[in-house]
């Protein structure tokens, strides 16, 4: 079983090879701004450096968002591309529910990823990393009640704080999602969309 | 060689199958124009989410329709700019992934070069020639002295004509896109209004801003005086002195650089009226005249195809790091 995992959707490109629990090659680049231009070629390499043809892919694992809305555009419209080629259905990952499944923390994970100044992406897994609250884009204010309120052990791309609350820096484990990720729900490559969570500007408030 | 070739830098998610960069064996395309319409112009963000909703369901069409299949195209050629980053990005995506999976070579197209060959889906162009490109991006007077090489002669010094266009219409209270609008409309007015001529000197340069001001002044006054505007006769009063000056120029450029052959490209290309008195001033002059169909007018994978063909047949190819540009010169000379 091999499977190609593709991120695209913070600083960081990751893409990896793995087969059967094991990593064949992984590579991971802080290019910002510069997904749009390498993205594919690491995919090209990463499938040379594992020595696998591009058509004996079996699962194309993407995550979908939330995140930078064109980062995570990239890497799904390369997902979505390559499943039709190839005639696989897509593995949606969340950006968020990743960093909690590469935490080893064995309770309840908070997942933090900064949207803009004054809000974030966020979301609250248990130890099996079910869903305790809903993945949402939520104001700094409001993400600080949930903290008073779950006291969970909080996870984000780099070491901060968010008021009295120490967020730890979690690098990705990719071997781990994947695992998780494998016998989860795949959608057809002409139905994955990217997760934003956030209506574009144009968009807000306006009922239609 | 066949090329499938992929358009996607505004709000047109549209790709072809060319044959030889002539002949159109199958296109499809999907427009966002009644997504945009309510906010009155394309919103980047809407574009490029709807966009990746459509881009491989336009793929799946293109190769059922046509009968092919992937295997059977030699190459992409893509839009890697001029146009919206975030829309051309899922086109390009798209287009490299193919090449990815498939190793098949990939041709980055500029979006202009692909309207003026839109012209060679009609008849093989014949060099040496000038293009009018003239679209809401651009206003521009080019010389080919063959295939795939372009000098640029003159270029509008600040709104582009679709620009202007579109301004004039919003004034005058039309709907977006409003262009074709006041095209239609000035056919129903009288050339009433004393409008300045956008820039009427000896350069091949253009200007539409002052005119644009012109009328937006024009309408203001009238509406605080509690006048309406005749909205016809601002129709015709415009785009007469856009399209005289445009006609002047072109014609002028044609003799200038000695060329036999005049084509016409871009979203105004559309333009009945600039039509009609390129047609006139060239059969006068007698100068061989080409315009694309409406279909090839708007954006269009067909034309992008067209004009790979060539820019392959030039060696312009692009590895997998090929990356999408909002702003980017065609110009070589």
């Amino acid at each position: 079983m091999i499977s190609l995992f593709i991120d695209t959707s913070m600083a960081n490109v990751s893409i990896s090879v793995v087969k059967d629990n094991k990593i064949l090659s992984l590579i991971e680049k802080d290019i910002p701004n510069m997904h749009s231009a390498y993205a594919t070629k690491y995919v090209k390499d990463a499938l040379d450096t594992a020595n696998i043809d591009a058509n004996d892919v079996d699962n194309i694992m993407v995550v979908n968002g939330p995140g930078s809305f064109t980062g995570v555009r990239i890497g799904v419209t390369i997902a979505k591309t390559y499943g039709y080629l190839i005639k696989k259905d897509i593995t949606p990952i969340s950006s968020l529910k990743s960093l909690a499944i590469s935490s080893n923390y064995n309770d309840m994970v908070m997942s933090i990823i900064p949207a803009n100044k004054s809000s974030y992406y966020v979301g609250i897994y248990d130890k099996d990393y079910n869903v305790i609250y809903d993945e949402c884009f939520m104001k700094k204010e409001d993400i600080l009640v949930l903290c008073d309120k779950y006291n969970p052990y909080i996870v984000g791309l780099d070491q901060s704080i968010i008021g009295k609350y120490k967020i730890n820096k979690q690098n990705l484990d990719i071997l781990k999602i994947v695992n998780y990720y494998m016998d989860k729900e795949k959608v057809n490559s002409h139905k994955i969309v990217p997760n934003y969570l956030k209506l574009p500007q144009a968009l807000e408030g306006k009922n239609d | 060689m066949y090329i499938l070739a992929i358009e996607s830098s505004c709000d047109e998610t549209s790709m072809s199958i060319i044959k030889d960069g002539i002949e159109e064996i199958c296109t499809v395309t999907n427009t966002q124009i009644d997504i945009h319409k309510k906010f009155g112009g394309v919103v980047p963000e809407v574009a490029s989410r709807s966009h990746i909703e459509n881009v491989t369901i336009v793929l799946d069409e293109l190769l059922e329709r046509s009968g092919f299949t992937i295997d059977m195209i030699d190459a992409i050629g893509v839009t890697y700019g001029p146009g919206l980053i975030g829309s051309l990005m899922i086109g390009l995506q798209c287009a490299k992934t193919i090449s990815l999976v498939t190793g098949k070579p990939l041709i980055p197209v500029h979006h202009i070069a692909g309207h003026i060959y839109a012209n060679n889906l009609e008849k093989r162009l014949e060099f040496p020639l000038i293009a009018l490109v003239v679209s809401g991006g651009h206003t521009d007077l080019v010389y080919m002295k063959e295939d795939y090489s372009f000098k640029r002669i003159g270029s509008t010094l600040d709104d582009a004509v679709g620009e202007a266009y579109d301004k004039v219409a919003k004034v005058c209270g039309l709907e977006y896109p409003g262009g074709p609008k006041v095209d239609k409309l000035a056919k129903l007015g009288k050339d009433t209004y004393d409008l300045p001529y956008p820039l009427d000197d000896d350069s091949y340069n253009f200007s539409f801003s002052g005119i644009k001001s012109a009328v937006v002044n024009l309408v203001h006054n009238e509406e605080q005086r509690g006048n309406k505007i005749r909205v016809n006769d601002m129709c015709t009063s415009f785009q007469n002195r856009v399209v005289n000056v445009i006609t002047k120029k072109t014609i002028r450029a044609l003799k200038e650089y000695n060329c036999n052959n005049l084509v016409l490209a871009g979203g105004v290309a559309a333009n009945s009226y600039l039509r009609e008195e390129l047609t006139k001033a060239c059969k006068d002059n007698n100068i061989n005249f080409s315009y694309p169909r409406m279909a090839y007018c708007t954006d269009n994978g067909a034309m992008i195809g067209a004009a790979a063909y060539y820019a392959y047949k030039k060696g312009i190819m692009a590895d997998l790091t090929l990356n999408a540009v909002a702003v980017e010169t065609l110009y070589n000379e």
